[in-house]
This record gives C-alpha cells, structure tokens and sequence, in this order.
C-alpha cells in the first residue's frame, strides 16, 4: 500500500513540475544539409533559454525546450511538427531546410500552433501557405539581393554574371538575385551554377571571364563550392568586384579561404559595433567560453522573441500567444542598429527590409559595415 | 587557347583525383569481388586527417602526410576485420559485406561530424594554392607508377592478380586469402584517404564530401574498366574532362552540364560494361 502510494505520490509530482514549464519546440537538422546552420542556432536558442530561466522564466515558469531532429528531410519534418504538438509545445521554432519548415506548416495550422522560423531564408515561406499561425524572422533572401544591389547602384553596375551551386536554397536565391538584377535594369551576362561535389570552379569562371562583366554575384550556399569559385578567381588573376550573398558572412570563410577573400563585399544581418550585438557576445563568451556568430544571434533572437510574446500573452493560450506575436515589437541582436522586428497586421515576415547592412573583407576579416538599408 | 590549356590541367588534377578513388574500388573489387561505397568516406577521413595533423597539430607536410597514409592502412585493414572477415568466415553471400560497408560508411561520416562538427576545415598544401594542381598530377602519377610496378613486377602483385582470377586456385597453392583481403582493404583505403588529403584544400575538409567522390571515382571505374590499373587513371581524367569541357564549351543551360558524367555511366554499362580497358587473359 505504502508503495502503491508512493507511486502514486511520484506520478502527481512529475505532474505538477511538467505543468510548471512552458515547452517550446524546435525542430532542428542534426545530420543534413542544413546540419552546418542549425546547429549554431540551436546554441543561440539554449543560450536564450538558459539565459531567460536565470532570470526567473516565463510567467513564472521556466522555458523547457523539446528539440527534435527532422535531418533536413520535409518528408519526416510534418511527423517532428505533430510530435511535438502532441507533446504539448505551445511554440514551435523552425531550424531546418525551407522546404521542411514549409511542411511542418501543415501540421501547425491545423494544429494552431505558433510556428516561427528564425533562420529560414526563402521569400516563399509566407505566401505559399495562408496560415496565420506561422512567422519568419530571418531575412529573406529578397532583403538580402535588394540590399545588395542599392550597394550596387553606387558602383554604376551595366552587366553582372551571377554564379550560386546547385543546392535548393542555393538555386532559389539566384532566382531571387537574377530578378533583382533585371528588375533594376542590369544585365546578367551569364549565369553559371557549380555542382554540389565539383572539384574545380575553373570552367564557370572561364566563362564568366570571357563574358567581361562589371562584376559577379554569389548567391551560393554550399562552403566548399564557393571556395572553389574564389580560388578560381585569384588563380586566373580576375579583377572584377564580388557581391556575395550572406553565406560569406560564415565566419569559417575566414580559415578555410584564407587568402581569397580581401575586397570581396557581402551581406549580413549582424553588425558588430552594435552595442546589442557587443553585450550577447560578451555574455554568451561567459556562460559558455566561445565567442558567437551571426548565426547564434538568428536563434538567441529567436527564442527571446518567442518568450516576450507568451509574456505579453500572459498566458500558455496558444490563441492569445497568435494575437501577442503579431503584434509584437522587438530590438535584438541581429539587423542594423536601430533595427526592430514589426508584424503589421497581415504580414508575418518580422525582419525590417531596410535592416541588413553590407560589409567588406578586409583581408582575411570580416570587416566594416560600408552600407546600410536597401536606400 | 589560353582557355583550353588551363581546362586541361584543371580535368587533369580533377581526373587524377577520380583516378584515386577509382583505383582504391579497384585495390578492393579484383581479390574479393566486393564494392564499397564508403570509399569516398575514407576519403573525407583522409582529409579530415589533413586538417589533424596539418592544419591543427601543425605537422611538416611529408611527415603529417606520411601519418594520414599510415592511419588509412590501419582504417582499412579494422574495416575489413570488422565489417568483412565475419561475414565472409559464415560464408554470407557477396550481397553481405557491400551492405556491411554502407553500413560503415554512416559510421564514417557521422563519426567525423561527431568529432569535428559540420563546418568544414582548412587543409594546406605543400606548394601554395597556384601550385597544387600541379602536385595532384605528380603525386597520382607516382602512386599509379607504384601500383602498377607491385602489381606486374613483385612476387606479392602477382598472388594479388592470382587471387583476382581464381581465388580457390590460388588458395590451392598457398597464398593466403585472408591477408590478401586483408592488403587490399588497407591499400584501397591508403588511396581513398590520399585522393582527400590531395582534394581537401580544394574544396575544405567536411563531412559531405564523401559522396561525391564516391560516385564521381565509380564512374571512372566503369569507364576505365575494372581489369586493369591503368583503367582506373583513364577512366577518372576522361571523366574529368567531360564534365569540364561540357560545362565550358557545350551550349547548355548552367546546371545542366553535370549530368554528362551520369549519361557516360550509363552509356558504358549499356555498350562496353567491360569498360575501356579489359583485363590481361
């Protein structure tokens, strides 16, 4: 009996303490493509997590997060969405591959589940799928060309070739990029694609050569392939200007291109004199001994999004968390200074199109902040 | 002209690095019978102990390099132990270890993402980046010459052909089947890992590079022909060749040009599955 009693007593106490914590999903690649993106967002969510826990929680309740691993795969990523719903998540943050987050949506709106991601960058996300119950944080890759090419405009750009590789995201921002450029009456001359796996970029560059452009665009995802492309380029000797996408914003460009990099200009998200940005670097050094980079600060604002929004909810509701994230306005880490998150009614894309900035390599660094905004 | 002459020793360190994977299929294929498709994860470990030992503990180039041969041999030979000997001493079909070795081949990878995380590493090259292409071509060159030299002019070459044409006939007059499979995993093994060691500046060590590798060197192998050493060098500079002047010269859409590999693999299964070097009668 004293048994029976206890069991019992232990079974109403785990009871009590998994009602005491406000669980948040994430959904996360932990062996795929995505793999070399979510896992620095992910650090920047538990960083979060860990950080709004010290000091005190949620509505007095500390923030559980439920991390699930969909391997980049859209296909197992609505399962990860249900299982989580069903595990009792009231939010549910996306760091996966687009198309994935594209699928859990399905899940989510008929679940009505909050859903955000903080990373995702693909303009489609918001508008294949009318699902008031979805949110994306992250630039989008329209932002990011559009920035670009107000940098561009200065430099009184004729005819651009555009390379990228052959990944999904990789192909979708060259879409992006080639009709940012023709809508801004700039010419691509050619257009080259290096294969995921290539060991050599020479060909493409050959011909890029041989179309003589005002310069290139990269709107590749994949590491490896545009490190080829740049040592394509410094081995044939080429002068012509590079604007990259915000891959090269990876700080592992600084090693693994070590020597290709000086002048080549890209877009970011993450301006390093901002006083925010000094504070979460700092704080994050602390707590964990390595310093963080632009990608620990798409999860860190994530997750902090996430909490101020079940705050102002003031409850677990998932109704009245929909209504608070709509109409939330946030300044964190990431986006140029002075830069909030807005949900105006009817739009769920948060990130200020006029938020991103563009820096330049100086050396093997990443540099200065040389142009702000899409003006 | 100018154009050309550059494409040519950019296929010709491409091929020879296909050559090396191709040949490592080949090291394994002649004694046992058996393909394994994790050679392009020994090749991704091989370049992952480029960055160890060169990048990270800052080894001289000879002797790190020396040290990632050294521990392919070992990685090919604890392969072969564990993935391959039980099977084959249970007499399990041939299906039974190719199926083990993909099994190995996740191991491989997610060991290496494991330890060394997703984004990819630095790897040096001996002579600076405008010299590389040059030291592929060199040093794929001296290590076919070597095969080639075992195979035809040593005692040990020639119990490795004898096996590869009859292995119970060669049982019959002594030569031990174990240590030649044995040899075989750990010198296929020994290639793979120098064809990523000679990539990885190239392209960066990481954890997915393993794959491509892996078909792009089954390709050459297909094309080359199983038979014979040499096959495996052809094989990997004609497909070189043919992916990079299609991408270069052939009036196709960007993208495109990379299924002309695929096309030339399944032209040779087609046509000639002997590829296009038979082996000696």
């Amino acid at each position: 009996m004293r048994k029976v009693f206890a069991v019992a007593l232990a079974l109403f106490a785990s009871s009590v303490f998994s009602q005491e914590t406000i669980k948040i999903g994430v959904i996360t690649d932990k062996v795929g493509p995505a793999k070399p993106y979510s896992e620095p967002t992910l650090e920047g969510i538990q960083f979060g997590a860990s950080e709004i826990n010290r000091a005190g929680g949620v509505l007095g309740r500390k923030v559980e997060l439920l991390i699930e691993d969909d391997q980049g795969r859209p296909d197992i990523s609505a399962t990860m969405a249900r299982k989580l719903v069903d595990a009792g998540a009231v939010f549910i943050l996306s760091i996966t591959l687009t198309p994935a987050t594209q699928q859990q949506q399905n899940v989510t709106l008929e679940a009505k589940t909050p859903q955000m991601t903080p990373m995702n960058s693909g303009d489609t996300l918001t508008t294949q799928l009318a699902n008031p119950y979805f949110w994306q944080t992250g630039p989008l890759g329209s932002v990011q060309i559009a920035t670009l090419l107000s940098h561009a405009r200065s430099k009184q750009l004729k005819r651009v070739a555009l390379i990228s590789d052959n990944s999904d995201l990789g192909q979708l921002l060259a879409r992006f990029f080639r009709k940012g450029l023709e809508a801004s009456k700039i010419e691509v001359v050619t257009e080259e694609v290096v294969p995921r796996g290539a060991t050599s970029a020479e060909p493409q560059m050959q011909k890029i050569r041989a179309a003589n452009p005002d310069a290139m665009f990269m709107a590749g995802v994949l590491t490896p392939e545009n490190v080829l492309i740049l040592r394509a380029y410094r081995q044939m000797g080429l002068k012509f200007p590079i604007h990259s996408s915000y891959n090269l914003s990876v700080p592992q460009y600084m090693s693994v291109a070590k020597g290709l990099l000086n002048g080549i200009t890209f877009v970011d998200a993450y301006d390093p004199e901002k006083p925010e940005v000094k504070k979460f670097e700092a704080d994050y050094r602390k707590a964990t001994g390595k310093l963080p980079y632009n990608i620990h600060g798409y999860g860190y604002d994530g997750i902090r999004m996430v909490a101020e929004a079940i705050k102002r909810a003031g409850s677990s509701d998932k109704e009245k968390i929909r209504a608070a994230m709509q109409s939330l306005t946030y300044s964190g880490v990431m986006g140029a200074r002075g830069m909030k998150y807005v949900f105006p009614e009817g739009k769920r894309t948060g990130f200020d199109p006029n938020g991103m900035v563009v820096r330049v390599y100086e050396g093997d660094k990443q540099g200065r902040v040389i142009h702000v905004g899409q003006k | 002209m100018r154009d050309f002459l550059e494409l040519s020793v950019s296929a010709a360190a491409s091929g020879c690095i296909y050559g090396l994977v191709a040949l490592a299929y080949l090291l394994m294929i002649r004694p046992t019978g058996i393909i394994n498709f994790a050679v392009g994860e020994w090749a991704m470990v091989g370049a992952f102990g480029g960055f160890l030992f060169l990048s990270r503990i800052e080894l001289p180039y000879p002797v790190g390099m020396a040290t990632v041969l050294g521990f392919m041999l070992l990685v090919g030979w604890a392969t072969e132990r564990i993935a391959v000997r039980p099977l084959v001493e249970r007499g399990a079909p041939l299906l039974a270890p190719i199926l083990a070795l993909l099994g190995m081949l996740v191991v491989f990878r997610e060991s290496i993402s494991l330890g060394f995380g997703p984004d990819p590493h630095q790897v040096p090259e001996p002579f600076g980046f405008e010299h590389h292409k040059t030291w592929i071509i060199a040093a794929v060159i001296v290590v076919f010459a070597a095969v080639w030299l075992f195979f035809e002019k040593t005692t040990t070459g020639k119990a490795f052909e004898a096996v590869s044409l009859n292995r119970k006939a060669a049982a019959l007059m002594g030569i031990n089947l174990s240590r030649v499979t044995a040899a075989s995993f750990a010198g296929g093994a020994a290639a793979a890992g120098l064809a990523g060691l000679l990539v990885a500046p190239n392209v960066s060590a990481h954890y997915l590079m393993g794959v491509p590798l892996a078909i792009q060197g089954f390709t050459a192998l297909v094309i080359g022909g199983v038979g014979r050493v040499e096959g495996a060098l052809l094989g990997g500079l004609l497909v070189a060749f043919a992916e990079q002047l299609t991408v270069r010269y052939a009036p196709l859409p960007a993208g495109y040009a990379q299924g002309v590999p695929l096309l030339l693999l399944m032209v040779f299964l087609l046509v000639r599955p002997t590829g296009l070097l038979r082996a000696r009668a």
